[in-house]
């Protein structure tokens, strides 16, 4: 949903693949499954097309419903209603192991008792293929993810984490599967490795063209990952989009607040056609694109988006008044909390452009109108 | 994979009431014979009286035997959780040189003939001048009853975090202080459970008090005593009454065990 | 522990090597060796001498009440040429075909309890469990009044349909019946253990990877459950070897089993030197198959899983 005078402000690369998947067909598509334990809803009517050679992530909260949701999808779990649709065939009732899908669980799930290469060439066992091209298969794909070949013989408990990683990696790739399903894969490996491992998989997907459709609770993953993401809360879709078209147009406050970050104000409309502060004395020009019959809401701006003005320039559409109380190092980013009446707000700039600040001092706050996200609430 | 059709689900449920049936018919059974009025048991009960519990209630010879089969179990269970206490520690905790022998020669004594144990430990306190007494069925006891209850504890030290001590230890406590205050609560469970294992395998254990108690006579010797030659229904009326005290230890057992759990 | 936080420690502990060593402080060292006195001391008083002092027995002639005779096979000799062997041969196929059944039975038990009650599948197994604590004499004649001539069954089928079922005792299968009830939980207990080996995701990302049922079950249960059903397997197996109140009571005579012989060697017979050579004879073949099965197990590992 596009806003008239929103410009994305950063523009992703328009790959071969992203002009591709404006007009494949949909090799996945669910309609309003639903899934339910009792009387929880753990999914809530989800309806959504997965694209060939995509890579999707679900992003959501722990509890959206995200784990849940792909157990259906690989055939683990059957859906309370709705349909799901292989290529156009409903397989909703198609056991787990007779669907050309392939999931990474979160715990890798390795075979504890067989090799690196028993452990990879296990799908083709069940498929009944002989050993010498089972080992040959199973040899690829170690290679593409990047496993030494004198692992082969190694028991998978002599592995480390990420090895592990990789072993569990090459069984799914392995399968050859149509749809390849990745439940939280990274989140319980270190910082680095995981950063190493995302760029990795994301490698694979576009050397392969498989599709790849992914969990995880990491904005950050999902953002540096995905040609799309889906926002989950509560067992449904907040929204689908690209990354930064999820990032730069939300549509609504979960989203907006999930994907970084956030200051926000309780605001409603004045009488002089701008929005007023419910917590500070002071009032925000409104952005052009308003939802229909704003009266009240919320006002949300994103930390980068905020930015020191100088005091005297009083011609600002967006002012706060504050004093700076804290400042945290990120890197290559400032953050500074800054405190203004009852309220805290964060903002941020690059280091290059800091300029030398005490904490106690009094700043001025501002931003630019279109930058600026309204919600009605 | 992940969930069971109910035709499945139906089945197992009922495969496992059918061993559970099972393994209580012949408990029922003994029940019904012990009111059974006539001395020898007919199926269907013709008549029912309690005259049999009458009768051991004033048996004194059953009243020995029920003391001493106390006893025996009191004190096996007694002397086995502190025995086995160390030896878990010795089994899971600590690292040491003989450990892994050790662990293999703690399981012989299980998985043993417990008639030719029992014959064996007669044959050893015959030799050393011992007389068989209800004492020298405690030890025997213990010979095969220490082991199971290490094994039990040991599951639980198993799981037991050994950076725990060492954050005590840092924050200043001594070893005996760490000892007391954190390992033997830690494994409370593990030892409370392994004495409850302790009294009922002694309770009902029948080879090796046979052969090592002598003139003393524990409760399932009598029975068998009686079962061999001259058998009284008050052989079923004190198999109950054994049931059924089993049942209630081990109930109020399972019960402090559960206090004991809310508290960790 | 989910299965999340577990694999995170194995990621560790296979991450960093061994961390085995490092769980326990240094200063506690030779605690282990402390700790195991009391029960070495026991073991040797209590298991060791008797043991030594069997087999020594074991080479006395025969019929004599002490140690102090120069050694002799002459035992060894007579268990040959007459027929002991005949009670030895009946307690090794009761004992096999005990092992047999109950494998068969306690396998799908122990899966049934973990699948259908979950969470208090501990609660469940205690109940199955709990007759064993019950003497093994009490339970057994219950079983002859069960089944006996004018017991439960028979009473119950000639009230009902005017037939009864006569008696079921007095003949091997009830031998059987009796030595497989009594050792059911030996077997059922370790099975499980051997189960809770099996991660419930394994089996799922088999299945996942294109596995039928009876794939997981041949690729990924029995192996991981293995350690606990050769131990179920060896437990049941030694101690149906050792049994023998259930030929007494629910086979009344009806054949002699090798621990009936050497009790009689050692009270009617009056024959220690005998009882002893039979009852080391016994300890050897028992000895061998656990040995045999047990160099295949770590049994630390698999109660460590808990």
């Amino acid at each position: 949903m596009a806003r008239a005078g929103n410009r994305p402000r950063h523009r992703t690369l328009n790959t071969g693949s992203n002009r591709k998947m404006a007009s494949a067909p949909p090799i996945l598509q669910l309609k309003n499954v639903k899934k339910s334990f009792g009387s929880l809803n753990a999914v809530d009517g989800v309806t959504l097309d997965i694209v060939e050679g995509e890579l999707f992530t679900i992003v959501g909260p722990s509890g959206s419903g995200k784990t849940t949701l792909i157990r259906m999808l690989v055939g683990m779990d059957k859906p309370t209603s709705g349909d799901i649709l292989l290529r156009g065939k409903r397989i909703n009732d198609v056991p787990a192991n007779q669907r050309p899908t392939c999931m990474v669980f979160q715990s890798l799930a390795l075979f504890p008792h067989m090799t690196v290469g028993e452990n990879v060439e296990y799908s083709a066992k069940c498929k009944g293929i002989p050993k010498k091209q089972r080992k040959e298969i199973a040899t690829r794909y170690l290679n593409l993810a990047h496993m030494p070949q004198s692992y082969y013989d190694k028991s998978v408990k002599q592995c480390s984490g990420g090895e592990r990683q990789r072993v569990a990696l090459a069984r799914a790739l392995a399968f050859e599967p149509e749809i390849l399903f990745f439940d939280e894969p990274l989140s319980a490996i270190d910082y680095r490795l995981r950063k190493t491992l995302e760029k990795e998989l994301k490698d694979i997907q576009r050397e392969t063209g498989k599709t790849f459709v992914y969990i995880t609770h990491s904005l950050e993953e999902a953002m540096v990952m995905s040609d799309r993401i889906g926002v989950m809360r509560d067992g449904k879709l907040a929204q689908i989009g690209s990354p930064s078209t999820i990032y730069t147009q939300p549509e609504d406050r979960f989203v907006t607040e999930f994907m970084g970050e956030v200051n926000s104000f309780s605001v409603s409309l004045g009488d002089d056609g701008r929005l007023a502060s419910k917590e500070l004395a002071v009032s925000f020009a409104p952005p052009d694109k308003m939802p229909d019959g704003f009266t009240s809401g919320v006002l949300i701006m994103r930390p980068e988006d905020m930015s020191f003005a100088k005091s005297a320039d009083s011609a600002l559409d967006n002012r706060i008044e504050g004093e700076l109380f804290n400042e945290y190092l990120l890197g290559s980013r400032i953050q500074y909390q800054v405190r203004s009446g009852d309220m805290t707000f964060l903002i941020e700039e690059l280091r290059a452009d800091a300029v030398d600040r005490a904490l106690g001092d009094h700043v001025t706050l501002t931003w630019r109108t279109v930058d600026s996200m309204v919600f009605a609430e | 994979m992940g969930n069971l059709s109910p035709l499945t689900r139906r089945m197992m449920s009922t495969y496992i009431g059918v061993i559970l049936v099972i393994m209580y018919i012949p408990i029922v059974t003994v029940g019904l014979a012990s009111i059974s009025k006539s001395r020898f048991f007919i199926f269907p009960i013709r008549k029912t009286s309690t005259k049999w519990y009458e009768q051991t209630w004033s048996s004194l010879q059953i009243q020995d035997s029920f003391i001493t089969s106390l006893s025996v179990a009191g004190c096996v269970a007694l002397i086995s959780v502190i025995l086995a206490f160390f030896g878990a520690l010795a089994y899971a905790r600590y690292d040491w040189r003989g450990r892994s022998i050790f662990q293999q020669i703690l399981l012989i004594p299980i998985f043993f003939p417990q008639a030719v144990l029992g014959l064996a430990l007669q044959l050893w306190f015959n030799s050393l001048g011992i007389n068989m007494s209800w004492e020298a069925t405690v030890f025997a006891q213990m010979v095969w009853i220490v082991p199971i209850v290490t094994l039990i504890i040991a599951i639980q030290a198993f799981g037991y975090d050994a950076a725990i001590e060492e954050a005590a230890f840092d924050l200043g406590a001594s070893r005996w202080m760490i000892f007391r205050t954190i390992t033997l609560p830690l494994l409370g469970p593990g030892v409370f459970a392994g004495f409850l294992f302790a009294i009922l395998l002694s309770w009902g254990n029948f080879p090796l008090a046979y052969f090592t108690s002598g003139a003393d006579v524990t409760t399932p010797e009598w029975l068998y005593g009686k079962m061999i030659g001259g058998y009284t229904p008050m052989v079923p009326a004190v198999g109950l009454i054994t049931v059924l005290l089993g049942g209630i230890i081990l109930a109020v057992g399972l019960k402090i065990n559960g206090m004991l759990q809310r508290e960790q | 522990m989910n299965e999340i936080a577990r694999s995170e420690l194995d990621n560790s502990s296979a991450a960093g090597g061994d961390n085995a060593s490092e769980r326990r402080p240094a200063w506690k060292m030779s605690g282990g060796l402390v700790s195991a006195l009391p029960i070495i001391t026991l073991l040797i008083l209590g298991f060791v001498g008797p043991m030594v002092l069997v087999l020594v027995y074991s080479f006395m002639p025969r019929g004599s009440f002490s140690i102090r005779n120069a050694p002799s096979i002459q035992n060894y000799v007579d268990i040959i040429e007459q027929d002991f062997y005949l009670s030895f041969s009946w307690s090794l196929f009761l004992a096999l075909v005990t092992v047999v059944i109950l494998l068969a039975i306690c396998y799908p038990l122990a899966l049934a309890i973990k699948r259908v009650s979950g969470r208090r599948a501990n609660l469940l197994t205690l109940i199955i469990v709990a007759p064993l604590f019950v003497a093994e004499n009490i339970r057994l004649q219950g079983w002859v009044l069960f089944l006996d001539k004018k017991g439960v069954l028979d009473g119950a089928f000639d009230s009902l349909f005017g037939l009864g079922t006569g008696s079921l005792v007095n003949n091997v299968p009830s031998i059987i019946f009796g030595i497989v009830y009594i050792y059911l939980p030996f077997m059922l207990f370790p099975i499980l253990l051997g189960l809770a080996n099996v991660p419930q995701d394994a089996r799922e990302a088999a299945n996942d990877l294109g596995a039928s049922r009876w794939r997981v079950f041949r690729d990924i249960e029995m192996p991981l459950a293995m350690p606990g059903i050769m131990i179920g397997g060896m437990l049941c197996f030694v101690l149906s070897l050792g049994a023998f109140s259930e030929a007494k009571f629910l086979g009344k005579g009806v054949i002699v089993t090798i621990s009936q012989d050497i009790e009689s060697a050692f009270t009617f017979g009056q024959n220690w030197p005998r009882g002893s050579a039979l009852s080391v004879i016994l300890i050897v073949i028992a000895g061998t198959a656990v040995f045999l099965a047990m160099r295949r197990i770590n049994l630390e590992r698999m109660l460590a899983k808990r």
